[in-house]
């Protein structure tokens, strides 16, 4: 393991976002990688390396969205094109992996589905195994929730803990004008009266459903020297995948993956957990927060109800947490959520939401970031820095 | 929507699982060098990579790992039976399988519990659920 890379995050794109109907999932990977190449002060011929999220089942009547398509529609010819298969998060790593073996200069990472608007997620929702479905189990929810449940026997965790994160990541949300859930204050009440989905989970403990899309342009270090923003060093990474799915695995109620890739990535990056400012992590649902946090170090198992008390993860909190609203609240970008709002925190370009005097927290000078695929059965961690 | 439940698909890996289902025989591939009994069903052991496994018959006790409740049906099918209950069941042989615990309601159900293998006929099919033990 090298003890710190050369890579950084220049640009982000945004698109549209929330219900969106009319649009493709092709059409949001491709206006999110334009936006981002524009708001890196780039142009199309710059992108050498094109990488794309995981390749969701297409919705009636449109094309699979593979990377040619994405690359063909923003009228690119990388020399590297690449996109995940299933859900392991590897992103930036490989994105850092071609930049350092001088393969590209300039590398988009993109995603967009009309998850919302379209019969996308229901075929992916029918793609579970015969095997599950003959017993009613369907979709990552219930997995999710039979982690959390072995989490609550283990060691005593449950809705009274997951209530902190779900109101203190609505209160980040209103105050982002992006957010799904900009302008709808959620209380502790309102929590425990959303309805239960698949228990221990309410419908308040999942993540949103979102049309849209996101991305993000990473370069050298040296070339983002000359780039419009202030650029955002990854100054560590980590990964880890248990890989198993719910019935095989042995990491359900920790530690997941987050324990080693995060000690990975604070290694490389040179840094303790007391120099983190800020965590975006991967909130598919409120227990993914809880026992990422836990894996990383922050508190010991169980310990979560008492750590996240107190609003510490608010605005005006100690240890902010996904600040945009993150996945439950603001929108569901797979991992780019929270990796373009670490950079968008550490860039000085998040308004009303902005970590500082605005909102009573500390400037931001490293923020830590995870990325999360299948039930828990891939990790990975970033720690980006101010340049 | 279908409001018919959804069958198990047969494959080169679960076939023999199947089966032995509709004789009421819960079986489970066993390594035959290292002893590692698994499920899901797959070509070689995942602990040793050893491919020859035989079939043993598990004994269809074990207990609650971890479940849960159904409160909205995600296919029509299972809409008649909500709430219910999804459990991963750790079989006294070792393997988790995911299966329903059926016979109670879903506030009975807890973590660690003892259950024990109940078969639901379905035509030619017959699916290894659970119920509760004293
Ligand atoms: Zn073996």
């Amino acid at each position: 393991m090298k003890p710190s890379n050369g890579c950084a995050v220049v640009g982000v794109g945004y698109t549209s976002q929330g219900r969106v109907p009319g649009r493709t999932m092709l059409s949001f990977h491709v206006e999110a990688a334009a936006q981002a190449i524009a708001d890196a002060g780039l142009t199309g011929k710059d992108i050498d390396g094109l990488i794309c999220y995981r390749h969701f089942p297409a919705a009636t009547g449109e094309p699979d969205v593979t990377p040619y398509l994405v690359a063909e529609h923003l009228g690119i010819s990388p020399t590297y094109l690449s996109q995940e298969a299933n859900c392991a998060r590897s992103h930036l790593l490989h994105a850092i992996a071609a930049l350092e073996a001088g393969e590209c200069n300039y590398v988009v990472i993109s995603y967009g589905h009309n998850a919302l608007s379209s019969d996308s997620i229901l075929k992916l929702l029918y793609q579970k195994g015969s095997e599950e479905m003959v017993f009613g189990h369907f979709g990552a929810t219930a997995d999710y929730a039979l982690a959390a449940r072995r989490a609550m026997h283990l060691f005593g965790t449950g809705p009274e803990t997951w209530k902190h994160i779900a109101v203190g990541q609505r209160k980040w949300a209103n105050l982002n004008p992006r957010a799904m859930h900009h302008g709808r204050p959620m209380t502790f009440d309102d929590y425990f009266n959303s309805r239960l989905v698949v228990e221990p989970f309410r419908l308040f403990d999942n993540c949103l459903i979102t049309d849209g899309g996101r991305a993000c342009v990473v370069t050298t270090v040296e070339r983002a020297r000359d780039l419009p923003h202030r650029p955002v060093r990854i100054m560590g990474f980590g990964h880890h995948h248990p890989s198993s799915g719910v019935q095989r695995a042995r990491h359900l109620a920790g530690p997941t993956g987050a324990k080693r890739a995060g000690e990975r990535a604070l290694r490389m990056a040179g840094v303790a957990l007391s120099d983190i400012d800020a965590c975006e992590i991967y909130d598919c649902f409120t227990y993914t927060v809880e026992i990422t946090l836990q894996d990383l170090g922050f508190f010991g198992p169980g310990e979560g109800a008492d750590w996240f008390a107190g609003g510490r993860i608010e605005p005006g909190g100690a240890m902010p947490v996904n600040t945009s609203g993150g996945l439950l609240s603001e929108s569901y970008q797979m991992g780019l959520t929270p990796v373009t709002e670490a950079v968008m925190q550490l860039m000085g370009r998040c308004g009303d939401r902005q970590m500082g005097p605005a909102t009573r927290t500390k400037e931001p000078e490293v923020i830590l970031c995870t990325d999360n695929g299948g039930t828990l059965q891939s990790c990975a961690c970033y720690v980006f820095g101010r340049e | 929507m279908d409001n018919v439940k959804p069958l198990p698909l047969i494959n080169g890996d679960n076939e023999q699982f199947w089966k032995g289902c509709a004789r009421h025989e819960l079986r489970f591939q066993k390594c035959r060098r290292c002893g590692f009994v698994r499920w899901p069903p797959s070509f070689l052991c995942p602990e040793c990579h050893y491919t020859d496994a035989e079939m043993i018959r598990a004994s269809g006790r074990g207990r609650v790992y971890s479940f849960v409740v159904y409160h909205m049906a995600y296919h029509q099918g299972f809409t008649d039976d909500l709430p219910y209950v999804v459990a991963l069941v750790e079989l006294a042989e070792g393997p988790r399988f995911l299966s329903n615990i059926v016979g109670c309601e879903p506030d009975d159900v807890a973590c660690d519990m003892p259950v024990e293998v109940v078969w639901d006929d379905i035509g030619e099919w017959s699916l290894p659920k659970f119920r509760l033990l004293p």
